[in-house]
């Protein structure tokens, strides 16, 4: 239609490049306009149509907490005649301050994606080729206990192993059910041998910032006056609240913001100045902005004085090394000049915030980089003060205690290879995966419990994670999308979705600390059943079984029940822990209530149980300022400074030193940033309409970004004879994909971006099977060497049009 | 009766698209790039890597500018598009009878085709869904992660708009075409 053709006119920049995407790829997308608006459902619980207009008839309006991402922003959903027609944000939560992003008001597309799990399944093809079977809720906890012809049964499995519990591996990325499934795989079963997305993700920060500072803390970023973001996109990978407060004062209203980004991101667009930094040289900045403060003695003399120990040490070590700006100059692509200026504004500022970031690791430096920073940061005395990075407070839970058995053939967990501090719960993923990979664990792993987690596309270098997979006798995945990772589960247990179950209750710690309780909207779709009750029914189906093992194995228990009766010896059982659905005896929601009244009184959990967010004296506190805008605590009642002389900086960590980890953060240089030439060094990241895999097969989110393209620098596309959309291969080391091209002026030459998240290989999910490129392809699978992180930015690649 | 408005503090977007999805979610737009009531229009920066010029680059979020001189009402031979008891610009589907002359004539590009109800649709200030049900905020103010938006009635001296454009310079796009803007920019 020629009327949309100049409609297009209007729609510039990233959203001509969605647009642009759109046509490109209509060809293969078997998702069109012309039947985008149906749902193909017989169903008269999912909506006829993928949008439901809301109507002006009456609506429960049900809190809930958004399960999108990791931010867990408190919304309502609007539920007319059982159909949830819209979600909208809850006033009362100071984390999301009254706002949805894109994909929090999509969420209702994941709900209600034609592609979700919706019955237990038994694999009964080959791994990967999404052959499965349907089967009732017995008889898959059944197949999981005893197997079939294609697998094995974890019982045979334990037998075998001779009740090692440690022969079962678990994984579970980030959410609010993540706890019990810990509580069901390790403390139950027994299994310490567990992975998350700790290690693919910000490990190195919280180590960084909780070692130097006690705290990764919160960016009071509504009052600083001075923002230094580098390798953070807020405006691109929302975090609530930072996101809302940083961009409602950028560009020249208050925040003087600076961002040090590779790429031209959108949070650049809000900069005051952008420096395009080279990957992994944020340290020599952060060393060179330090050697300014402490040559010109810039730094709170007061506030050093009395928090911030082994300065004396590190001042020597940052003099003495030389860190000036001008050698920093060379590493990073940002003169001497800017440097030294920046170090003199941020400490002549009010309240400046270097922002800590919050993202995966990027290079084998960055422990030592989020040190460095925080260093910084104390160095300016805003610390613990309104303005600064604020440690706040939390509004404590009362602890549920776990009986947890004791296994007495359970053995150690082994994934350590090459870390200096392994984490005591969960493990790195390369480092697990690598060792089972090439026969380094000292005894077999032979199962994989896993729950909405999908390191296929997670974990760098997808070909390992899927061998890995496929070395086991049996895998088991709960979640509620045929992800990458679940066509190669053996038995597939469908959940139901954040807006389909009450979820245990969270506190959220900050200036403005708040309790939080999602509810279920409505009753879990299809099949499907929530985490707690899946735990509970898994529990009780493994419970007898595997505690025949035990008594088979177990010397330390059989000592202990020899000559006991069998009435004894239930008794025992149950005392204890061996009895594996004992914490799932009541209701989630029974259980909120429980702990809630029990902590703040009934009337809390009334207010908690109707609004979904509770905190002391809410009713009284929360007050609209405009139509847009909450107080959720009054000024005086914020928790800006709570620390007092408790308050610490840590400079010098000698004891790292015995692990082979730099005391004081220093460069090497191995760290240098270099491209061989006719290379290109990869990186990834984000976008605010999506978040990693889990969203790509959402529709409304598929229609406004509908693919991921490989940026590259427009003169080098030039030479190379590249142009929009143009199929390029793009080869790492370790693999190869191709991908849509976007010649663009905000990348460097050396260097080519491309969203993760995409290019699924799931068939199951119909949009985003085989859409874009996934980066975990090329990804090498290498590891920072302080908890074995894994390193998203250290790939160089090759790219040829083709 | 009121006559209702919008002010966008148009520095806080950060192109995310919030507002594009919460009003297709709550008035039951179609999917498709093209079948939008709203949308975030941006610039990529001038120059050569790393010399970029960072005021070239900006986002801005719109949508119909809800004109008190519309050109698609003026031009439209069916009387489908009218302004309703509170200004708002709006498009009646039985009469509408897809001739486009509206979104010919409307200088902002605001108008699409609905596929299904085969209307030239457009942006309601959510008057037939949030409106009608007594709320006071439109679904992509109510979203909005940077707080954009503020709507309300212009006629109202006490409102929140009529405050912002007492105390705020602001612009309208296309001021010299003289459709008369009910959208303001804030600076």
């Amino acid at each position: 239609m020629s009327v949309e053709v100049s409609r297009r006119k209007f729609l510039q920049g990233s959203v001509a490049l969605s647009v642009a995407g759109a046509s490109a790829i209509s060809a293969t997308n078997l998702f069109s306009s012309e039947n985008a608006s149906e749902h193909k459902s017989t169903n008269s619980r999912i909506p006829s149509t993928i949008t439901t207009k809301t109507s002006t008839a009456k609506a429960e309006h049900v809190p809930f907490l958004c399960g999108i991402c990791v931010n867990k922003c408190a919304g309502l959903a609007r539920v007319e005649d059982g159909i949830i027609t819209k979600l909208d944000p809850n006033p009362y939560f100071p984390k999301n301050r009254n706002m949805l992003c894109p994909r929090g008001n999509a969420g209702i597309q994941t709900l209600y994606d034609p592609d979700r799990l919706k019955y237990p399944m038994v694999r009964i093809g080959e791994r990967g080729d999404g052959k499965y079977k349907r089967v009732s809720w017995d008889e898959a906890y059944e197949a999981i206990l005893n197997g079939t012809d294609k697998f094995k049964g974890i019982k045979q499995i334990l037998d075998e192993e001779k009740d090692n519990r440690a022969t079962i591996g678990y994984c579970n990325g980030e959410g609010l059910s993540k706890e019990g499934f810990e509580v069901l795989v390790g403390e139950k079963i027994g299994s310490p041998n567990y992975v998350d997305e700790v290690s693919i993700c910000l490990e190195t920060t919280l180590g960084g910032y909780v070692n130097t500072i006690g705290t990764y803390g919160e960016a009071d970023l509504t009052n600083a006056d001075y923002l230094i973001i580098a390798g953070a996109n807020r405006a691109e990978a929302i975090i609530t609240p930072d996101t809302m407060d940083m961009f409602k004062r950028s560009k020249g209203r208050g925040l003087k913001t600076i961002v040090l980004d590779p790429r031209f991101t959108n949070t650049a667009v809000k900069a005051d100045r952008w420096y395009a930094i080279n990957p992994g040289t944020d340290l020599a900045f952060v060393l060179a902005l330090t050697y300014v403060t402490i040559k010109e003695e810039l730094y709170d003399k007061a506030f050093v004085a009395k928090h911030v120990e082994g300065f004396d040490e590190y001042k020597q070590h940052i003099l003495s090394h030389n860190y000036t700006p001008e050698w920093a100059a060379k590493l990073t692509n940002i003169s001497a000049k800017e440097i030294t200026k920046t170090a003199r504004e941020f400490m002549a500022a009010r309240s400046p915030i270097y922002y800590q970031g919050r993202r995966s690791v990027f290079s084998k430096n960055d422990f030592q980089l989020r040190r460095a920073m925080a260093i910084f940061q104390g160095l300016s005395g805003n610390l613990d003060k309104k303005g600064g990075i604020v440690y706040g407070q939390k509004l404590q839970l009362p602890k549920e205690d776990v009986n947890a058995p004791i296994y007495g053939q359970a053995q150690a967990r082994f994934d350590k290879d090459g870390i200096a501090i392994p984490s005591l719960k969960t493990g790195s993923w390369i480092v697990f995966r690598n060792m089972v990979l090439e026969g380094k664990n000292p005894y077999p792993l032979r199962a994989m419990f896993m729950r909405k987690h999908n390191p296929m596309a997670g974990v760098p270098n997808t070909k390992k994670t899927e061998a890995f997979l496929k070395k086991m006798d049996l895998n088991v995945m709960i979640d509620i999308l045929p992800s990458d990772t679940t066509m190669y589960a053996d038995v597939i247990l469908p959940e139901a979705s954040y807006l389909e179950r009450t979820s245990p209750v969270a506190s959220y710690g900050g200036m403005e600390p708040a309790i939080v309780q999602r509810k279920a909207a409505i009753k879990p779709l299809y099949e499907t059943k929530t985490p707690e009750v899946i735990y509970k029914e898994l529990a009780e189906k493994l419970s007898k079984p595997l505690w025949e093992n035990t008594l088979k194995y177990d010397e330390d228990v059989q000592d202990d029940t020899e000559g006991m009766s069998k009435a004894e010896i239930e008794q025992y059982y149950k005392e204890n822990g061996f009895d594996l659905a004992e914490p799932w005896e009541k209701p989630v929601h029974e259980q909120n209530e429980e702990r809630i009244t029990k902590a703040y009184g009934k009337k809390a959990w009334e207010i908690l149980d109707e609004k979904g967010v509770y905190y002391p004296h809410m009713e009284e506190y929360h007050t609209q300022l405009n139509p847009n805008e909450f107080e959720y605590y009054p000024e005086n009642k914020k928790h800006y400074s709570t620390q007092g002389d408790k308050l610490k900086v840590k400079c010098n960590l000698s004891n790292l030193t015995k692990k082979g980890v730099d005391a004081m953060p220093a460069w090497h240089d191995d760290m240098e940033f270099s491209v061989p030439a006719g290379q290109f060094r990869l990186v990834t990241g984000r976008h605010a309409q999506f978040t990693q895999s889990g969203t790509t097969n959402n529709a409304m989110l598929r229609d406004l970004i509908p693919t991921n393209y490989i940026w590259i620098n427009n003169q080098v596309c030039e030479k190379m004879g590249i142009k929009f959309a143009d199929k390029v291969e793009v080869k790492s080391p370790i693999g190869k994909v191709t991908i849509m091209a976007y010649p663009t002026n905000k990348i460097a030459p050396n260097q080519i971006f491309m969203l993760h998240g995409f290019g699924g290989s799931s068939e199951k999910m119909e949009l985003a099977y085989g859409n874009g490129a996934n980066d975990a392809l090329l990804i090498e699978d290498k590891i920072e060497p302080v908890y074995g992180a894994a390193v998203m930015h250290d790939t160089n690649v090759e790219i040829r049009k083709v | 009766m009121a006559r209702y408005g919008m002010a966008l503090d148009y520095k806080n977007c950060i192109n995310c698209k919030a507002c594009e999805v919460a009003c297709k979610e709550e008035n039951g737009v179609e999917l498709g790039a093209e079948k939008h009531r709203i949308w975030v229009g941006g610039n990529n920066p001038e120059g050569a890597w790393p010399l970029l010029d960072m005021a070239s680059a900006s986002f801005l979020p719109s949508q119909c500018q809800q004109c008190d001189d519309a050109p698609c009402q003026e031009v439209c031979p069916t009387h489908a598009t009218y302004y309703d008891e509170n200004g708002v610009v709006r498009v009646d589907a039985d009469k509408c009878i897809l001739c486009s002359y509206c979104m010919n004539a409307c200088p902002y590009d605001a108008r699409y085709v609905d596929e299904r109800t085969m209307t030239v649709d457009k942006c309601t200030f959510c008057s037939d869904t949030r409106l009608a049900r007594g709320e006071t905020t439109t679904a992509c103010q109510n979203t909005c992660p940077t707080k954009v938006r503020t709507f309300g009635d212009l006629d109202d001296p006490e409102s929140e708009i009529s405050e912002l454009l007492r105390t705020r310079d602001h612009f309208s796009l296309k001021a010299h075409l003289g459709t008369k803007p009910k959208l303001f920019y804030l600076t």
